[in-house]
């Protein structure tokens, strides 16, 4: 299906559901109030129907990260938190009625693949950048933002640009883009390879390795807080983030896009940015989910 | 999706160098664990003073505590205390000190059948308990501990796919690695399998020949 069929499509389910399905809606409680509130600021905005799938199960079982502030991650109470988890909520909301009407899983980078081929998920919004190699295992739902990646290194360090790592070692995440990156483009650096965020900084700070490249937003989250380190600050290997769904689900798929559409024409990311990323390091993010993807390497 | 043996093919390379990391840190693990349980086994057998406690203490914590967990002590908790080591000699540390304790145990086990009365021979005949232990003890104890040493080389070289955690490019990591790239889950798990096997086999079949010739003046 192609994007102007599904877009029309789209707009004639809304106006036949603006009669028949708002009632119900409306007579849910208090927790609806600003999906009731949106969804009659913008009737073009209205969605395609459910799968019968989904829609079975009564509730959505989403894929977000726990380790990836600020876009998904758990708050020091253990609740989950973050942008990307507040979007996996919203579409819970519009698909079900009720915000509470969601499961979420924690997903890493390297087992968020596996959790939603065998059906643990059914959507995973976890920091997922589009990439061909994953796209033959899984479909993309259009972009909600782009996201570069950047190197952690020590205060003091001589490196200064992405160049400089020539003849270091690089810590990176087994599986990360920025593995793949390096593997396509600069294959001759040395590379440290470890299974989880908190590992890759501990080596970085213990001198395992001259750099720690991530990606970008999570890399800021750290530098801000850690005096010790800086960021390199030449982004590279930028991608597009999107939702993952498995393969040959057309209808959740369409359903997935139009509900991004939705955040998007409602200013919902922008509510969320403010509401989880301190003002001093915000303007990375707004740009990441409001402007077009930069041009690098 | 279906086995992809082409592609297996392709990452037979990768594969090939982390077999080469995983047979390096295991054979000198090994040889050094022994040399641990010899002097372990020794110093209990013998009652050396105050070693013998270390030796006990030694084997009771390694014994009891988890590989994984003494593999992140050494890799990140010695640094905070000055000791820093290399990816490859982390790995070599841990696997030795894991391995070590329970090769302390299996020779221990041999030289229990030592009989006591040779012991006392040895000391009336002059010998001082070091060359009672390195001409008499030690053989005889290495003859009958021998299959359970071999379980427990057999169980570090097992042990040794936990080294990919710290980031040490051996086996298991190149599979892990390549699964997080690739996706091409069935092949490389079954691939590694294949290999470690190929490895444990190999090894057995070399202690086995130790085994005939140690036990060769035994034979009726």
């Amino acid at each position: 299906m192609t994007m102007t069929q599904f877009q029309t499509w789209t707009q004639f389910q809304s106006r036949m559901q603006s009669h028949s399905r708002r009632l119900p809606v409306l007579s849910t409680l208090a927790a609806l109030a600003a999906t009731v509130l949106s969804a009659g600021l913008a009737s073009a905005q209205s969605l395609p129907p459910l799968p019968a799938a989904i829609k079975a199960a009564g509730l959505l079982k989403a894929g977000v990260r726990c380790d990836q502030p600020p876009y998904g991650y758990k708050d020091e109470t253990g609740k989950f938190a973050g942008v990307e988890t507040d979007m996996a909520i919203q579409i819970a909301a519009w698909a079900f009625g009720s915000p509470d009407k969601i499961e979420l899983t924690c997903v890493t980078a390297e087992n968020r693949i596996p959790q939603l081929s065998g059906k643990k998920v059914d959507l995973l919004i976890a920091t997922l950048g589009v990439t061909p190699e994953r796209a033959r295992v899984i479909d993309f739902s259009k972009p909600y933002r782009w996201g570069g990646s950047d190197m952690l290194v020590a205060k003091d360090s001589p490196i200064k640009k992405l160049d400089d790592v020539a003849g270091k070692i690089v810590i990176m995440l087994k599986g990360s883009t920025q593995a793949k990156w390096f593997e396509d483009n600069m294959p001759k650096v040395d590379n440290l390879r470890l299974n989880t965020a908190s590992d890759a900084l501990q080596s970085l700070k213990q001198g395992r390795g001259d750099a720690y490249t991530h990606d970008a937003a999570t890399l800021i989250v750290i530098a801000a807080k850690d005096p010790s380190l800086r960021l390199v600050g030449e982004p590279f290997a930028i991608s597009d983030a999107a939702v993952g769904v498995r393969k040959n689900e057309a209808e959740w798929l369409a359903y997935v896009d139009a509900a991004l559409d939705r955040m998007k024409a409602e200013g919902l990311y922008a509510k969320w940015v403010e509401k989880w990323i301190p003002a001093d390091i915000r303007p990375f993010y707004t740009e990441a989910f409001e402007k077009p993807k930069p041009t690098a390497r | 999706m279906e086995f992809d043996l082409a592609y297996l093919m392709a990452q037979g390379p990768a594969l090939m160098r982390g077999l080469w990391l995983t047979v390096q840190v295991s054979a000198i693990s090994i040889v050094l664990s022994i040399v641990i349980g010899l002097m372990g086994a020794a110093a209990r057998v013998l009652k050396l003073p105050v070693l013998d406690k270390l030796v006990i203490g030694y084997v009771e914590f390694i014994r009891n505590t988890p590989l994984l967990a003494q593999l992140f002590f050494i890799f990140y908790g010695l640094p905070t205390i000055g000791l820093k080591l290399s990816l490859f000699w982390s790995g070599v540390l841990s696997l030795t000190l894991w391995a070590g304790a329970y090769q302390v145990e299996n020779i221990r086990g041999g030289l229990e059948t030592v009989a006591k009365g040779l012991r006392e021979a040895a000391f009336s005949l002059g010998l001082t308990p070091w060359r009672f232990f390195r001409l008499i003890a030690a053989p005889m104890a290495i003859r009958v501990g021998l299959p359970s040493m071999l379980n427990t080389s057999i169980s570090l070289l097992k042990n040794s796919s936990y080294l990919q955690a710290i980031g040490l490019a051996e086996l298991t990591y190149v599979a892990i690695d390549r699964i997080s790239m690739d996706f091409r889950t069935i092949e490389m798990f079954a691939a590694i399998c294949v290999i470690y096997l190929a490895l444990v086999l190999v090894l057995s079949v070399f202690a086995n020949r130790l085994e005939n010739r140690l036990n060769k003046p035994f034979r009726v």
